[in-house]
């Protein structure tokens, strides 16, 4: 795997706010057709990562890399065109607007300055059918969805807008047993679609059932990386509380 | 044909029409002109001009935003096309020049709520005492007349019998329609007024739609003022003002738009806007004394916002929680 050249890659990626550092030069490599889990304490380090990778932070020092090609988003826009999809933990869709409308937003198929409202009702409801998720219907406001189901558009517009790297920041938080096991299935589809993942999560038996390697931050800092299947859990949980010394080394 | 039953039965906007209807019928049976089609083409005629003013009113309202200078730069355009024709310029071009000027002003609004961060209620507010002082101080507080007849032309002909007015609300209407319900700015317009944040993880602009939504309220509620200028051949520097601003608005909430953004539709809107035309023309049918105008127009505003509170409620059941 090391001889590939990852689809995402970060280098010594620093920022910070005001005196406090959130990022202190973190690297990051995801692959396509894999599963990288971010896993790390509050304050770790988490949340300013996926804002950086998804274009909302601008970093202070570092490289963002896209299939090798230098990469500097200024906005979220600019990283999604880059191939970017981010899943937000709040989802980012807009209750009073309906699934089809959602999952196409800033994205509308047009024709001139119009919507092409058929089509994009067409290409909703056969891309969900794709992925075999219920949604009663296209035209259903996102209002009126439970939890697990905006979870499910929210992941579904990610795969439809076809980044190589598709970011879900706990995607799991909310969601109930069933619902965790539709999310976690949609996760494997994009691996076996060839995407890039990468997943923050605080739900350990998620990143041990869906993870291929794991990257713990700790204080800004990239405690250590491991294959899923040459480390423990009581090893990850020791690296993300610190009783295990991280190594920057691996990373 | 079952689907266009229940497509009527669930429209929002049922309870307006009923009212309609019923305050029609009353006055009909208290004064036979009611029905007739010079007393329906004065309640249309009554209502043009605050239509175009909601029409626009409703694009930002259901993109978040709230504008109240309306009031005001409604008298700053037909008080800027007055004192322009008054100085010789040609009437196309003096009304070019009015819009101009309150596009200036829309911009002020969009510069202050997008950049500084002023909520728009005080920003617009604070546009809405601040250009109605310059009109006044400008003009001296004394209106201007004067004007040619080409000009006063465009607010006082009639076309197959109906006013160019009630023209000029169809088209603005019918645009303000298609924009917002099928065009790639409306479908952002009620993006970022259904959740801002969400709108711009997903690169929509925020300064963009600012920008657009609060110069397109102001040239159209200046325009408002140029027509009222040319309908009276008088630019009067107290017109528009918040009788204006809060019957527009009263208007577009009637009509079902959200105050919070998002929802609404201009034919909502149309129906708003009638609405006020035809309880001023019952009380005046009637005999009534005109100020039940303003008890109606209270309650009715608070019943629709109560009813749609409700309803959305019901419907809404994981939100409202």
């Amino acid at each position: 795997m090391s001889t590939l050249q990852p689809t995402l890659e970060l280098r010594g990626i620093k920022k910070t706010f005001g005196h406090v550092s959130a990022l202190k030069g973190v690297d990051l490599a995801a692959y396509s057709g894999e599963v990288l889990a971010i896993v790390g304490d509050n304050g770790a380090g988490k949340s300013s990562l996926i804002r950086t990778i998804s274009g909302v932070y601008r970093p202070d020092e570092g490289a963002i890399l896209v299939e090798g090609e230098q990469q500097a988003f200024s906005n979220p826009a600019a990283a999604r065109a880059a191939g970017i999809a981010t899943v937000f933990q709040d989802l980012a869709l807009i209750e009073v607007l309906d699934v089809a409308t959602n999952m196409f937003i800033g994205q509308y198929p047009r024709r001139g300055p119009f919507v092409r409202r058929k089509a994009m009702e067409r290409e909703a409801r056969a891309f969900l059918d794709e992925l075999g998720v219920s949604v009663a219907s296209v035209r259903t406001e996102i209002g009126m969805l439970s939890g697990g189901q905006r979870q499910i558009v929210a992941i579904a517009r990610a795969m439809r807008t076809g980044g190589q790297v598709v970011l879900l920041d706990e995607p799991t938080a909310a969601l109930g047993v069933r619902e965790t096991a539709q999310a976690a299935d949609m996760i494997r589809t994009l691996r076996e679609r060839g995407n890039a993942v990468i997943v923050v999560s605080h739900d350990m038996s998620l990143v041990f059932e869906l993870a291929d390697s794991i990257q713990v931050m700790r204080l800004g800092e990239v405690a250590g990386v491991r294959r899923r299947t040459d480390t423990t859990r009581d090893e990850i949980i020791g690296l993300i509380t610190g009783a295990i010394t991280g190594d920057r080394l691996t990373a | 044909m079952k689907n266009i039953v229940r497509r009527i039965a669930g429209a929002q906007q049922l309870g307006i029409i009923l009212i309609i209807v019923v305050l029609l019928v009353v006055a009909q049976a208290a004064n036979p002109q009611a029905l007739m089609p010079s007393n329906i083409v004065e309640i249309l005629r009554s209502s043009a001009l605050y239509f175009i003013g909601a029409s626009a009113a409703t694009l930002v309202l259901v993109g978040g935003g709230l504008d109240l200078s309306i009031g005001s730069v409604f008298a700053v355009g037909g008080v800027a096309a007055g004192i322009a024709m008054n100085a010789g310029v040609p009437w196309p071009l003096a009304i070019l020049l009015a819009l101009v000027v309150c596009g200036m002003l829309g911009l002020i609004n969009a510069s202050l709520i997008t950049w500084v961060g002023v909520p728009p209620f005080i920003a617009t507010l604070g546009m809405l005492f601040a250009a109605s002082g310059i009109v006044i101080v400008v003009t001296g507080g004394t209106p201007r007349f004067g004007f040619p007849a080409a000009f006063t032309d465009l607010g006082q002909l009639n076309l197959f019998g109906i006013p160019l007015l009630v023209f000029y609300a169809v088209i603005i209407g019918v645009l303000a329609h298609v924009v917002l319900a099928h065009t790639v700015f409306g479908y952002n317009i009620r993006a970022f007024g259904g959740s801002a944040p969400a709108a711009r993880a997903n690169g929509i602009r925020a300064a963009q739609m600012n920008v657009s939504l609060y110069v397109i309220s102001a040239v159209v509620a200046g325009l408002c003022g140029v027509l009222l200028a040319a309908r009276v051949a008088t630019a009067d520097p107290g017109a528009g003002g918040t009788g204006f601003a809060f019957q527009v608005l009263a208007a577009v909430i009637i009509g079902g738009t959200s105050l919070f953004g998002g929802v609404g539709t201009i034919a909502g809107t149309a129906l708003g806007a009638l609405l006020f035309a035809v309880i001023n023309n019952t009380l005046a049918l009637t005999n009534t004394n005109p100020q039940w105008q303003n008890v109606a127009t209270g309650v009715i505003l608070v019943t629709a916002v109560a009813v749609d509170h409700l309803r959305r409620k019901r419907r809404f059941a994981v939100r409202s929680a």
